[in-house]
């Protein structure tokens, strides 16, 4: 491992050799010509200091294609802004001409079609992505102190995608967007005394309609955006401070001596580690390599892999588009995305009166569990068999989301 | 083909209907019990099997062992049990029903069919090389987990012959219906998991069972003069253990039953905690999809049965926490012991207030006649869920909501801190007898629950029992004068 005591207080700028081995993976014929313009642009900025500090961080090295997913995550969220910023150079948000600029879109456009099956598929592949990341990093137990926040920051990143999934199923402004904005802006009406005022809100109105489309719009490309930046560098920032914690296979001990190993890990410790406020068995992972090249190679397979799937599927598959939206329609059944099958098949079971209930007493519960898990679980240990007390009820939980959403998956096809 | 079927006279099936329905339901059952232990346990031993290669912990494996040699004779009376159910009691007594359902359902019965190959294959090659399979341990959980598929398509399978036959794809029509409609009945995907679901709790309950009786035996022979000068002296002519190892053995062995039977009263318990709120989604999709069978299950004569089977599911959670209760206060961690004790109190309360029947607050009619017809909230008797009766929705939740809790204080206080095993009181495993008679009994009476609600079909709105025939569509009403003439 090289030494990056250089370069990780003070973004000084590096010597001209290791400057050589970063550039180093650029051919010298192409690197010799910005040798000196690079130096300019060093000496003001202080850029390379910055990259030695980003790319040369200590990650855990057992169990690393494990570790990609929050980086895929980010992959695929930079994927939806550009194509988000592509649909937007066509996409007209009015219940006029909403429709007619996805159509044209669909059938003018070169790559229209196609970039809009990108955004969709990204979103599909995003809600898997940051699902399954939370269940990695809830079975290594990596929300444990100190790393209490960058748990509840991936929570609310988890709700900011689901809203901005959402809304932004509600923009095409054909006949599912349009029954999907009216069935998910009257969920809000079930909150006790300020519910209608919430929808109204929302609406612009008592229903669903021209500045409905607006405010959503704005929603989804502003409001939502805008936090889950905020929040994607918060949760990032948390990351580097307490440094990945990997998981349990990352802090074994193999001598006779354990007190002793792990204060040999300590002492040997590279940035960021040793974690603070920690237990010293899980300050320092056992085993480390640089994040670049290491861990960046196997970030970006596994990032690559999902882009081209997202490309491939959002030639193939596209994204649907139903016939303008009709609000005198009776006919029409309206059907929910998948990832929000299970809240829709849980209200399948309650009666109107009650719906309010299911949709924020129960899922509130769930929430708040979620986001609250680091402070329930305060039993130190990290094994997964050795905590049953909250692996038992999260697979409890788990299982009935996969249940619902099977139901309600049989329930669209016996329609 | 149809033809044939119905030319087929009536007076060549031997037995009366009654005799008949009552053979089928006997032997259904006794076959179901069989069957379900075996896919129950095939999850149980993987599960074991996986554990004991992690963690080399000697419980599992022999728990793993012990399970894979009891199949041989499980599997054995089971497959011969479900041999006879077909050929005698399907194709001999109910022959025009089985012949005509074939018909349109022949793919899932060839596929079931396959399966039983694949599980005779599988098993019987576990089943007489375990141990010399010992060497490849990987190669053998992979043979576990290919039969745990084997054996849930399977039960796929024949869930979808059981599902459509409450709940037909198509009310009203017997053939030309595609098999993805056949499969994605409304009721099939819930009777999957509520049978797997159920399936894993009535092999958790068995081992429970055995295990218990195990840890009584065990626990007696050390407690009753087992070790008198004269017994003394057989033992030792006879070769075996000296006294101390004796013992030593003894404890050996109550601790292993003790762990054997709270493994397996976990996933008993458990898993009968997801039954609720998966039967409950059940019994919602037969409301939505067959509410005549749904009527008959809980206002019909069928009711008095699931009352009884409401009952069993309060006797669970009452058992078990009792169980938890007794287990934690015999290992010293009395804090812990006594909120299950205030728990288990709950839960008693709760199952006297459940089990009332339905006909104590007057017949579903009556209620309408009484303008009680409405939402609780309302001053009516209707439950806000449909048409149960709110209590027993409230105490079905207080039940979830309760053993969920008493698992989990359970489980929190066995991982905070360790338990010795081989400290069980007695009465303790007589209260894991109980609970698995409970759980046998509820895999029968949800079967007969099942089968009988779709009375008088066979097959729901299509098939009769006392006819065994295909329904005819009814013709369209046309004006005599208008008719088609000709035969």
């Amino acid at each position: 491992m090289r030494d990056r005591t250089v370069g990780s207080e003070v973004p000084v700028p590096a010597e001209p050799e290791e400057k050589g081995d970063f550039i180093g993976l650029v051919p010298a014929p192409i690197v010799g010509p910005f040798r000196r313009s690079w130096a300019w642009f060093d000496d003001r900025t202080g850029i390379t200091g910055l990259l030695y500090k980003g790319l040369y961080e200590a990650v855990p090295k057992q169990g690393g294609w494990a570790y990609t997913l929050g980086s895929a995550t980010l992959v695929v969220i930079i994927v939806q802004f550009f194509t988000g910023i592509f649909l937007l150079l066509d996409y007209v948000p009015s219940v006029t001409n909403a429709y007619s600029s996805l159509l044209y879109l669909r059938t003018d456009d070169l790559f229209g079609d196609w970039i809009r099956g990108i955004h969709l598929w990204g979103a599909y592949v995003l809600m898997l992505l940051i699902g399954v990341h939370a269940l990695r990093t809830f079975i290594s137990a990596s929300y444990k102190k100190p790393r209490e926040l960058n748990w509840i920051s991936g929570v609310m990143l988890f709700f900011l995608v689901l809203a901005m999934a959402i809304t932004g199923a509600m923009l095409p402004w054909d006949q599912a967007a349009y029954w999907t904005a009216t069935v998910v802006t009257n969920i809000p009406h079930y909150l006790p005394v300020i519910g209608n005022g919430v929808r109204t809100l929302w609406r612009g109105g008592n229903f669903v309609g021209p500045v409905t489309l607006t405010r959503t719009f704005a929603l989804h490309i502003w409001v939502l955006p805008a936090l889950l930046l905020g929040l994607i560098g918060g949760h990032l920032y948390l990351l580097r401070r307490h440094g990945e914690f990997g998981s349990w296979v990352n802090y074994r001990t193999t001598t006779d001596n354990p007190a002793r190993e792990i204060a040999e890990r300590i002492r040997h410790a590279e940035p960021p580690y040793p974690t603070r406020g920690t237990e010293p068995l899980y300050s320092v992972p056992s085993e480390t390599v640089d994040f670049f090249p290491d861990q960046l190679f196997k970030d970006t397979v596994v990032s690559l892999v999902l882009v081209v799937f997202i490309f491939v599927m959002g030639l193939i598959s596209g994204a649907p588009l139903d016939g303008p939206a009709n609000p005198a329609t009776l006919t029409y059944v309206p059907t929910p995305e998948w990832f929000y099958l299970p809240l829709d098949q849980l209200l399948v079971f309650f009666p109107t009166q009650l719906v309010g209930f299911g949709v924020f007493v129960i899922v509130g519960i769930g929430a708040t569990l979620m986001l609250a898990l680091p402070f329930i679980d305060r039993n130190p240990d990290r094994h997964p068999i050795r905590r049953p007390d909250v692996l038992v009820p999260a697979f409890f939980f788990i299982g009935t989301v996969i249940y619902l959403a099977l139901l309600g998956v049989n329930r669209l096809y016996n329609l | 083909m149809q033809h044939l079927i119905l030319s087929l006279s009536p007076t060549s099936v031997p037995g009366t209907l009654v005799t008949n329905t009552v053979l089928v339901g006997g032997v259904a059952l006794l076959h179901v019990l069989f069957a379900t232990f075996l896919i129950g346990s095939c999850t149980l031993v993987a599960l074991s099997e996986g554990i004991s290669m992690v963690t080399k912990d000697e419980r599992h494996e022999r728990l793993a062992r012990s399970l894979v040699h009891a199949w041989g004779y499980i599997f054995s009376t089971g497959a011969a049990i479900a041999i006879f159910f077909v050929v005698f009691v399907l194709v001999g007594m109910w022959g025009r029903f089985f012949v005509s359902f074939q018909q349109f359902t022949f793919w899932v019965w060839f596929f079931e069919a396959l399966t039983f190959v694949g599980e005779i294959v599988l098993l019987y090659t576990l089943y007489a090389n375990w141990e010399r399979l010992r060497a490849y341990r990987l190669a053998r959980l992979g043979m576990v987990l290919l039969l745990n598929i084997d054996q849930w398509f399977q039960m796929f399978l024949i869930d979808v012959i059981a599902s459509q036959m409450l709940t037909p794809t198509v009310q009203g029509a017997t053939d030309n219906i595609s098999y993805m409609l056949q499969f994605l009945n409304p009721t099939n995907l819930p009777l999957t998991i509520h049978r797997t679901i159920g399936n894993i709790a009535w092999a958790g309950a068995l081992v429970a069972l055995v295990s218990a009786f195990q840890y009584l035996r065990v626990t007696r022979r050390e407690e009753a003069p087992a070790l008198v000068p004269r017994q003394r002296s057989v033992v030792r002519a006879l070769g075996a253990m000296p006294e101390g190892e004796l013992v030593r053995e003894r404890n050996r062995e109550a601790a292993y039953w003790d762990w054997a039977g709270q493994w397996g009263m976990l996933f008993a318990f458990g898993l009968t905690i997801i039954q609720i709120w998966v039967g409950y989604s059940y019994a919602k999709e037969i409301q939505l999809h067959s509410l005549d069978s749904w009527y008959q299950m809980m206002y019909g004569w069928i009711s008095n049965i699931f009352l009884a089977q409401f009952a069993g599911l309060g006797l669970i959670f009452i058992f078990g926490v009792a169980y938890f209760w007794q287990r934690l206060k015999a290992a010293g961690q009395h804090t812990v012991a006594r909120r299950h004790q205030i728990a288990l109190i709950l839960l008693i309360l709760l199952w006297l207030f459940g089990i009332q029947p339905a006909w104590f607050a007057g017949s579903y009619p009556d209620i309408v006649a009484a303008h009680l017809a409405k939402p609780f909230w309302d001053g009516g008797l209707e439950d806000p869920f449909g048409f149960f009766f709110p209590w027993k929705v409230m105490v079905l939740i207080a039940d979830l909501l309760i053993a969920l809790y008493a698992l989990w204080s359970y489980i929190r206080a066995r991982v905070r801190t360790p338990m010795t095993m081989g400290q069980a009181t007695r009465s303790s495993q007589r209260l894991l007898i109980g609970m698995a008679v409970v759980v046998g009994l509820m895999m029968l009476i949800m079967g007969i629950i099942r089968e009988s609600s779709r009375s008088p079909y066979l097959v729901n709105q299509n098939i009769t029992i006392s006819h065994q025939v295909i329904l005819q569509q009814p013709a369209p009403n046309i004006p005599l004068s208008q008719r088609p003439i000709g035969p």
